[in-house]
Formats: C-alpha cells, structure tokens, sequence
C-alpha cells in the first residue's frame, strides 16, 4: 500500500518538539528555505529507507576500521564513533560570518603566541593578567626565544562553536594543540556521497577533500630553509591512542610516513627516522602527540612516545613542526575570556564571533555569582579537555557542586564558569524517526601562506535526549556538515540538473 | 621504507598466508575424514595431524579424555588462547594491517579486518555450526581476495616485497611442515586394504597444497610417491612449491636490497640463492637417497636462518 505524503511526514517526525534554536525549523515550524529540499527529500524516502542507507553507511565504517578507542575499561575498546544520517546544512551567508570570524580569532591568537614568548607587550599593556599566561598548562619556557619558521604557531587549529537560542554563533573552545575529528569531516562525506547520491545533485556542497593538499603545502611551507623537497612525516604516539585512525588517513591521503616515536632519531643536531635502507633525514613532523612527550630529555622524562633529542632539532631550526610547541597557551580556558581584548590588541578589530559569557572566580564579583549559581553553571576546569573536570550545574547533585565550591575555591585561577547554554538542535536519526538533538560545530582552519577555513566542519551531536554533551568520549556522535555555495537563495543547484542515480 | 612499517608488512603477509593453509589443511582432512573409513587408531587424524603441523599439540587442552573432531577444529579455528588458530593469526595480521594502513592502502586493509570482524563475530560461529567447511571455505577466499588485492592495487615497490617476501617465505615454511609431518606415514609400506588408503593420503597431501588438479596435469600419471615428491618440492612453476616459494623469496629480496646480478645485499639473500640453485640442480631420487626426512629438516632449518637473517638486516636498524 503507498503511504500518504503526510502520513510518512508523520511517521519520520512524529512528536519532533521544538526546543533551543532548531537549525532545521524556524519558530513556525516551517523548514527554513535552504533545508526545504531536504526535509521534502527527506519525506519521501520515509524511516524505512532512510535506515537502510544509515545501516550501509555504520557498515562501510566499521569495515573500514574507523574507529576511536575509548580509554578506561578494559584498557581501551575500539569503537566507531555514531553516525547520524541527516546531513546539517549552513547557508553561504552563515558560513561568511563564520569564515570571517574564525580567520580573525586565529590570527589574532597566533600573534598572541608570538608576544607570549618574545616581546611580551600585551602583559606590559596590562591586557592579560601575567599571572594567568605563566599559570598556563600549556606555557612552555623553553619557547621564549624561539624563532619558528615563517612566524606561523598555530598550523591547524579545531575552534568549537555553538549556536544559542537566538542562533548566533558562539566561539565555546579554541583548540590550538592537535584538535582531532578531521579525518571524520572527510570520511562522513564519502560514506553520505554513497548513500544519498541523489541529495549532492540537488544541493551546491562546497568540497572538502582539499582538506589534505592544503594540509601538506602548509607542512612543507614551514621546512627548514634551504630545503627545497622536504621530507614530511606524521609523527603518532602508536595504535593505541584514541585518535589513530586520523593519524593513519591522514598520512595515508598525503602519502606521508605514519611514524612513531621509536622509528626517529636524533643525531648532531637532526632528526632521522629508521628506515630498511639506514637513516635518512625528516625535514617536518606533524606532530599528533602532545607537548609533554615530544622528547624525554626536555619534558616528561619517562615519556616514551617521543624523540630524545627532538626539541635541540627544534631549536636548532633544523626541523619544522606543526602545532608549534607551546600553543597551547592559546586555548587555555583561563585565557578564553580575553580573546575578544586579544583580537583588539593586535588587530585594532571588532571580534567579528563572540565568546560565550564567561565568569572567571579570580574576580571577586564573578566569584560570589559563581558560587551562588552553581546549579545554573558549566564549570569547567581550565586546563581539561574531552568533557572531563566538568560540572554541568542544571544536572549535578549538590555532593558534585560542594566539591567544585571547594575545588573553586583552593584554586580559583584553574576554573571558569558559563551560563549553560542551550545549543541549538538539529534534527537526527533515532530509532526510526526524526528528534532533535544538541549539536556544536568544530570547523578547522589552517594557517600556511594564507588562512583557510575548510567549509564545513565536524558537527557533533548529542545522542541522549537532552544532553548537552557532544564528545566522542563521552557517547556523542557526528553528522556530515554541509556548506552551501552562494548560488540561489535556498542553496539549490540550478534546475534542470538530471539526478540520474535517484533510486539508486 | 620505515623498518617498523616493513617488519609488520613482513608479518602481515605470512601470517595471512599461515591462515589461508590451516584453513585449506583443516578442510581436506575434514574431507578425506568424511569420505574413507580410517579404521581403529585414527579416528580422527588428517585433521589432528594439523595440531602437529603447527606444533600446538601441546597446547591442546588435555582435561578433555577423548577430544572429538569439532573440539579439534574449534580450537584451530576459533580459539583465541591458542596463538596458531586462524583467529589469532588473522588478529595480528590484522593488527599488523592497522598500523600499515598508509602503506598496505584502504582496500587491503578493509578486507582484514573485514576478515577479522566477521571470526570474531557470531556469523562465523554459525556458519562453523551448519558444516565447518563453508567456513573454512570462506576464509580461505577471503585471504586469496586479501592477495589478489595486493597483486593488483600494490606498485612493485618495498611494499610489496615486504608482503611478498614474509607470504613465500611462510609457503616454504608451511610445506615442509606439512610433508614433515605427514611423510613418515606417508612412506610406510603397506599392503592390502592399507595400500588404497596411502593413495587416499597422497592425494590428500597434494589437495592440502592445493596441488591435485595441476600435478594430474603436469605429471600424467599415477599418484606416486616420487612424482608427488618431485612436484611439490622441485617444481619450478608450481606457485605452491617449495623452489618456486624459494625463487620468489630471493626476488623479493633482491628487490628490496636493490643488490648487482653478482653480489648479495644481505645474507639472508646468500642463503637463498644457495638454496635455489641446490633445488635447481636437484633429483628426486637424490632426496630419497639422502633420506626425505633429513631433507626436509635441514631445509626447515634454512629457511629459520633465512627468518633471522632478514630480522638482522632490515628490521633491527
């Protein structure tokens, strides 16, 4: 029997409530014009058919080893991470705003590294309280000085945003370290060109497969100078980190050596990585290993992931590596709430994003809110990542919230606090029919020659109903992200445009 | 290439190829089982023999009084404790696999693991429930599509030699341990009912080589003893042979040491030679005049140092 069109628009949004800002419905609960193609699209193939294609896509996945693991129990599981169907869309206008603003953020903050560790006029300026930088986790002293090439710190970069209920994009977290989930951005976006074909020729989607051509000229743009054919290699604390699979596609699709720590070797000032044929000399590391176990000589002495030696290479200017050492003064959580200062320190701009309203208990005032509105609150500790060291107010027991009082109070400087922001939704896969779920959006953007945002981004949802929670770590999942081009209103292709593979 | 890359890439290839023979040898005796009364004493050995072969017997569980075939073949099969069952050799080749998958390419390293999942998971066991030799079957395929995959999306680079290399060096490997194991019952001479059954055993030994059909083919004539000797030894264009797996081995490697036509890069490549050009020049009655048993032993004991030597030379840089 053929369904009636409203009986499967039922059944595929059967009690879909609207909450927070829906990226899909506008407050009328009409699609907004550029996912109409989509929601009608949607309509049409109907729950079944739609679990179908997200069946073959978990499949392709899981035979495709793209995985994650996730650390504790059992000293590490190999998951895939969920993925949900339903593509996000961001319109060519949106995307400008966040194209403009996220190229301003990052070099804004990469000018803030350099001053960090050589002039250090914004401290002078009284701008940013010197005590927060030093305090910093991720200031390293074995920078001050140091020249890296080309001036640039912060190669790669993953900046989280959100969108709050009026659905203004908001800076949540700079990732200025080694930010992950690329390898995901273009993995989605194969698995969904093989399970709705028919959805790319309807859309204009700009392309992300560029991702690692651009990524390698910025790898090669910082070799040593004098040295016209680098050798570039992608250096990986081993197959038992959580984010393996991207350090493993990502050489593979630059056709870079995955190296580890005991494959390199440092000899008279240059780094060697071991090969059949002897040693031979590596020019750039793309470094996916944290600061601390770079090299056990000037960090963490029982660190075995790194190079003895490494950091002497380093300084000596006869390696490049992206990130630079010593970014993470950047994303400090500590440092968050002056970005929009730093951005005008150096750039004499308006911050184009804004940061989400942040309390820092280091001020009195914002102390005594602080504590007063812990059930309201994210507190988050300033150097934790992965949704670890957090309280999330509206959700705790007063037992967590005494202890962050206590945790607040012996160390006011290692925490911040934000209102909790209800992110927007977007309509996901579960268990046969549409719901809305929390979602961010952690685009990456690199710095080479120039700055580029790839259009697109990870969209990281949400999975339990009403979660704020979007990490992998911590059960998220992700869609693909969609930019469209600026052509037509609604992001439409041209008419006319045969969609041969329709029913495929 | 990366030594630690060239080492998994090594391993990666034979214990695929390891996995792609246990399957093959647990299926025909499954089947010469199946098929010939074997009399008292041997209930159940052209599969047992293979506990042999791998030299696992004595990890077999031996609470078990009489252990029944399926205890057999599960435990070649599916155990995960004992480090030669298909599982365990598909599990590290797989991890192998893993940590090369910038080399090896996404197709290859699909279909490991793709291998792996399916052992591990619960279709498998079916699958061995309904009749075990559809899975072996099955995992067999499955590591001849892995090596189709190589020979047809691989350059002729370190790569692929390295692949090459640990698959025919493990085919040599593996054949000695096969006639090694089997030969001594093989020989024996026997009379009456007893003499049709050794035709059944060295057929049996030609089918675990996957040998049958080219030795009719190439020998015209009966199954015997020499002629199956010869063929699966000397044979220069058998791809199961031992002096084709040799051959292949020295090419590997000179590929991969990228030595003149009249030096060698490294010893392992020495020894190698040395072996072909013996099995080049040799005749089959000479091996039953040195005693095939002997034989057998000092060319499993080359192709260990051949092991060691390339351990030596690429991988401990």
């Amino acid at each position: 029997m053929q369904a009636t069109h409203s009986d499967e628009s039922a059944a595929l949004f059967s009690g879909y409530k609207l909450a927070s800002y829906d990226e899909l419905f506008g407050p009328d609960r009409t699609p907004r014009p550029h996912y109409a193609p989509l929601y009608d699209r949607l309509i049409k193939l109907g729950p079944d058919e739609i679990e179908r294609r997200h069946k073959v896509a978990d499949l392709t996945m899981r035979n495709q080893g793209i995985t994650f693991t996730v650390y504790g129990r059992d000293q590490g599981v190999e998951r895939i991470i969920p993925f949900d169907p339903i593509p996000r869309l961001v319109s060519a206008a949106e995307w400008d705003g966040i194209e403009r603003g996220l190229k301003q953020r990052v070099r804004a903050l990469n000018l803030f590294i350099r001053d960090v560790y050589h002039n250090r006029s914004i401290l002078k300026d009284r701008v940013v309280p010197a005590e927060l930088i030093f305090g910093a986790s991720g200031y390293r002293r074995d920078c001050l000085g140091l020249r890296v090439p080309k001036d640039i710190y912060i190669h790669v970069s993953g900046i989280d945003l959100i969108r709050d209920a009026a659905g203004e994009y908001l800076v949540l977290e700079d990732n200025c370290r080694t930010p992950s989930g690329v390898s995901y951005v273009l993995k989605n976006r194969q698995v969904m060109k093989q399970i709705f074909p028919f959805l790319f020729t309807e859309y204009n989607v700009r392309p992300v497969d560029d991702y690692t051509d651009k990524l390698l000229s910025v790898l090669r743009y910082i070799a040593p100078d004098g040295c016209d054919d680098p050798t570039v290699v992608v250096l990986t604390p081993g197959m038992y980190n959580s984010a393996y699979y991207e350090h493993s596609f990502l050489a593979r699709q630059m056709g870079l050596d995955l190296v580890e720590g005991r494959d390199l070797v440092y000899d008279r000032g240059q780094i060697f990585r071991r090969t059949t044929r002897g040693l031979q000399r590596v020019d750039v590391i793309y470094r996916r290993l944290d600061d601390d176990f770079l090299d056990p000589l000037a960090f963490r002495p029982d660190s075995i992931l790194g190079v003895a030696g490494l950091m002497g290479a380093y300084r000596a200017g006869n390696v490049g590596m992206a990130n630079s050492l010593g970014t993470g003064v950047a994303d400090d959580k500590g440092i968050y709430p002056f970005v929009p200062d730093i951005i005008k320190y150096y750039l004499g701009e308006e911050p184009i994003m804004n940061n989400v309203e942040t309390y820092r208990p280091l001020v009195p005032s914002h102390r005594q809110h602080i504590l007063e509105n812990l059930e309201k609150l994210v507190v988050k500790a300033v150097d934790a990542s992965g949704g670890y060291g957090m309280l999330i107010g509206p959700a705790s027991t007063k037992a967590q919230r005494e202890e962050f009082r206590r945790k607040i109070e012996d160390n006011p400087r290692g925490y911040i606090a934000q209102p909790t922001i209800q992110l927007s939704r977007h309509p996901t896969f579960i268990d046969g029919r549409l719901d809305g779920r929390h979602v961010d959006l952690r685009p990456f953007v690199l710095y080479g020659e120039d700055v580029f945002v790839l259009p697109g981004g990870l969209t990281r949802v949400a999975l339990p109903e009403g979660s704020l929670v979007v990490n992998s770590s911590q059960g998220g999942g992700t869609k693909d992200t969609w930019v469209l081009h600026g052509s037509g209103a609604d992001g439409r292709r041209a008419p006319g445009r045969p969609t041969p593979e329709e029913r495929s | 290439m990366l030594s630690r890359v060239a080492e998994s890439l090594y391993w990666m290839g034979r214990y695929i190829e390891r996995a792609e023979n246990v399957a093959r040898l647990l299926d025909i005796g499954l089947f010469i089982e199946l098929d010939a009364d074997l009399g008292g004493g041997e209930r159940f050995s052209p599969v047992e023999i293979a506990l042999t072969i791998l030299a696992c017997r004595d990890a077999f569980p031996l609470d078990v009084e009489a252990p029944s075939r399926d205890a057999v073949l599960r435990f070649l099969t599916f155990d995960r404790s004992n480090t030669q069952s298909i599982l365990s050799m598909i599990a590290r080749a797989r991890e192998n696999a893993r940590g090369t998958q910038e080399a090896i390419g996404v197709d290859v390293w699909s279909e490991v693991n793709r291998l792996y999942l399916f052992l591990g998971g619960t279709r498998a066991q079916r699958k061995f429930v309904r009749g075990p030799s559809s899975l072996l079957n099955t995992i067999k395929n499955s590591c001849l599509l892995i090596d189709g995959m190589i020979q047809n999306t691989l350059p002729r680079d370190e790569v692929y030699h390295f692949l090459e290399l640990g698959r025919h060096l493990e085919r040599l490997d593996v054949l000695c341990r096969i006639l090694r194991a089997k030969c001594p019952i093989l020989t024996q001479q026997v009379e009456g009912t007893e003499a049709a059954m050794q035709l059944v055993r060295w057929t049996s030994l030609l089918r675990s080589c996957s040998a049958h059909g080219p030795f009719l083919r190439s020998e015209r004539e009966r199954v015997e003893p020499e002629g199956v000797i010869r063929f699966l030894v000397l044979d220069p264009e058998f791809p199961r042979s031992i002096r084709y797996s040799a051959a292949r081995c020295q090419e590997s490697l000179e590929s991969i040491s990228g030595g003149d036509d009249d030096a060698y890069g490294c010893e392992a490549e020495r020894i190698l030679g040395r072996l072909e050009s013996d099995l080049r020049y040799l005749d089959v009655e000479e091996i039953f005049d040195r005693g095939l048993l002997r034989f057998l032993d000092s060319l499993q004991h080359t192709c260990h140092r051949v092991s060691d030597e390339i351990q030596r030379s690429f991988f401990l840089m």
